[in-house]
């Protein structure tokens, strides 16, 4: 406007002052009213370019400015260590662009609102404002179907991480309502830079609590393990040296079943301290197992062996395969398993009855089943889900009494699992007794990390 | 009770178990000495006559395989190794430096008794004087002049490699095999630690002379170790 304006009080000056007669707007020779229109125009289309000139830089140096602008808030949320600092920075340089008073509220690690908002007060002070109702605040955001919540006094704008609500940028009302499309998107930036920062700080606080739970965890398993190895080796001693006394004593002597009763008891803790030594060799989780081709059947023969050293009497039948089964597997540990299951069926069992074992790999494809079967009283069904679980012995009310904690079959439990098989019991249908099954697959890679 | 003449040594850190060796060994009139360290066996070695050595791994001033090392260089005594269980390589490198047998913690005194018999009976079996044409073991029996194996009076078919490991056995019943020592005899070193071949065959022998192969009555599996066929009680 200025600019067509100009022109035309221009050509008018040139009239007045340059062509005859002068002083006047009057002009003799028709052909300067050509000339003046190709004047006007000229100067039009100059003033229209320079206008569009100037408008571009205005538009660059905003945009430079709104670069700058990120640029400065993500160098300086690089540097934030924790949640506050990036509050903090994100609160004073959204007040820089925007020329105003905001604030910052961070939510905590349960994605709750803190207890207070992170306030600008003048360009180089903040402080931090108690919050009334932080719960209220929560609902309010989380209820959002806009990009911004508006209350009283404030623009609620929240900062949305990856998974959650990260926290809430609150702008004076008087700012956001004048703000021009421009500084909204250079402020929808910077929460979304906010964001970013954010996640990355809560991300970096829970790799570090993971992996101080898991160096706390070695150091357990490392102390019980400590403890397990040191007792095995008296245990050994009171073992041979009571099993050598009760020899020693006629059996007509009460001290006969004193000794004896030493021996159970020691033989009882010795298998308890193997199993924990199997357990922490499990929980170290950086182990990967050891596994081989193992012929399943060498596997059971020594689990029999060893069960036949505490039970003498006991039967045991085995049901295997005509043809040789290998079985990618640890073999000291799935050996273990087979003791452990056997021994659980013995204590179970009260007559005299045989176990069998079974050995399936044709029921499923790519796995082997085996199984452990008795002759008992079954299993009572509230009881079928927990028994591989930590701790949990048949008739948990009474085992103090039984003077057991049912580490064996949650080892079990946790060894099939590393192996990438399964475990379960059940009851047989017609009632002639319980069944603990588990699976192992027949393939796979060879040394299964557990994880 | 007979006196035995063979003198033992009882080398073990731990007194408990030393302890019960020692009462072990008196009860059934053995000769013994006792030490708890790799040094002081080395010592009564030099200074006394020894038939056996029941040896612990795990000892204080230095390893157990050291002791084995130093023994082998100028007698071949029976060894029998004492660790814990979960040292199978431990027990598997030793028997394969030399050891003659092992025993896994905890033991019984009637487990102890026994290796130390098979151990002198194998020492003082002597090979070249005393030609043996035939064993048996229960009912299965081995041909050694005319290579047929039988179970109840029934020969049994074998094949070469069959027989070779069986015969193995037989010269050394009672005792375990290592399974690296089970492979370079019967396959000799070119075929390097298939462990799963000798696993195999071993199954598919056992199918042949066993009634249950998951019960064996005659060789029995050291997990994580080897293969021992058990003898005559």
């Amino acid at each position: 406007m200025y600019g067509i304006a100009a022109s035309i009080a221009a050509t008018l000056l040139f009239n007045y002052l340059f062509t005859s007669p002068y002083y006047t707007l009057t002009v003799d020779n028709p052909s300067y009213i050509i000339t003046f229109v190709i004047m006007t125009t000229t100067a039009i289309i100059t003033s229209a370019l320079t206008t569009r000139t100037n408008q571009n830089k205005i538009k660059a140096e905003e945009k430079e400015s709104e670069t700058k602008a990120l640029y400065n808030l993500t160098s300086r949320l690089t540097d934030a260590l924790d949640i506050d600092q990036i509050a903090s920075v994100s609160a004073q340089m959204i007040s820089n662009v925007l020329d105003c008073k905001a604030g910052c509220l961070p939510f905590n690690h349960n994605r709750n609102p803190e207890r207070y908002f992170i306030q600008q007060v003048s360009p180089d002070e903040q402080i931090k404002v108690e919050l009334d109702d932080p719960e209220a605040l929560k609902y309010r955001i989380l209820s959002l179907r806009s990009g911004y919540d508006i209350t009283e006094d404030y623009f609620d704008w929240p900062i949305y991480g990856q998974e959650n609500i990260l926290g809430i940028i609150r702008i004076p009302k008087e700012t956001a309502v004048d703000l021009d499309d421009a500084h909204k998107r250079l402020l929808l930036s910077m929460i979304e830079n906010t964001a970013l920062a954010m996640d990355r700080v809560y991300l970096a606080e829970e790799r570090l609590k993971s992996f101080e739970e898991t160096t706390q965890e070695r150091h357990r398993g490392n102390l019980l393990r400590g403890i397990s190895h040191d007792l095995r080796t008296p245990l050994s001693g009171i073992m041979a040296t009571s099993e050598m006394l009760k020899d020693m004593t006629l059996k007509t002597d009460s001290r006969y079943d004193m000794m004896e009763a030493i021996n159970t008891d020691a033989i009882w803790l010795h298998s308890l301290v193997e199993n924990v030594l199997s357990l922490t060799r499990l929980q170290e989780g950086k182990l990967t197992l050891d596994k081989e081709e193992e012929a399943i059947e060498e596997v059971i023969d020594e689990a029999i062996r060893q069960i036949k050293k505490r039970a003498p009497e006991q039967r045991v039948n085995v049901d295997m395969p005509k043809d040789v089964l290998l079985v990618p597997m640890d073999g000291k540990l799935i050996m273990q398993v087979f003791i452990n299951l056997l021994e659980n069926t013995i204590k179970h069992t009260s007559s005299n009855k045989p176990i069998t074992i079974v050995v399936d790999n044709e029921e499923i494809e790519n796995k082997v089943l085996i199984k452990v079967i008795d002759q008992g009283n079954g299993i009572a069904d509230e009881e079928l889900e927990n028994i591989f679980k930590p701790f949990y012995t048949a008739g948990s009310k009474h085992a103090d009494a039984k003077n057991r904690v049912g580490l064996g079959l949650s080892i079990c439990d946790s060894i099939v699992n590393a192996h990438g098989g399964e475990i379960w019991a059940q009851n047989r249908e017609d009632g002639t007794g319980a069944e603990l099954i588990f699976s192992l697959p027949l393939e796979g890679d060879r040394n299964g990390s557990i994880r | 009770m007979a006196q035995y003449d063979e003198v033992i040594l009882i080398v073990e850190d731990d007194p408990q178990i030393r302890n019960f060796l020692c009462y072990t060994l008196e009860n059934e009139s053995f000769k013994y000495f006792s030490t708890g360290t790799a040094q002081g066996a080395l010592n009564t070695l030099v200074s006394e006559q020894i038939d056996l050595i029941i040896l612990d791994l795990g000892l204080p001033d230095f390893d157990g395989l050291k002791v084995i090392e130093k023994v082998r260089e100028w007698s071949d005594m029976p060894i029998i190794i004492v660790s814990a269980r979960d040292q199978d390589k431990e027990k598997a490198n030793a028997l394969d430096m030399g050891a003659d047998d092992y025993l896994t913690k905890p033991f019984s005194a009637t487990e102890l008794l026994a290796r130390i018999r098979v151990a002198f009976r194998h020492y003082f079996k002597n090979p070249t004087t005393q030609y043996q044409t035939e064993a048996q073991v229960g009912e299965l029996k081995i041909d050694f002049e005319k290579r047929v194996v039988s179970l109840s009076g029934e020969i049994i078919h074998t094949t070469p490699m069959e027989y070779k490991l069986l015969s193995l056995f037989f010269k050394n019943t009672g005792k375990v095999l290592t399974t690296n020592y089970l492979l370079k005899e019967i396959w000799g070193t070119a075929y390097g630690n298939d462990t799963q071949a000798l696993r195999t065959m071993m199954a598919g022998l056992r199918r042949k002379i066993e009634e249950k192969p998951a019960q064996p009555k005659y060789i029995i599996t050291e997990i994580g170790v080897g293969y021992r066929l058990i003898e005559d009680k």
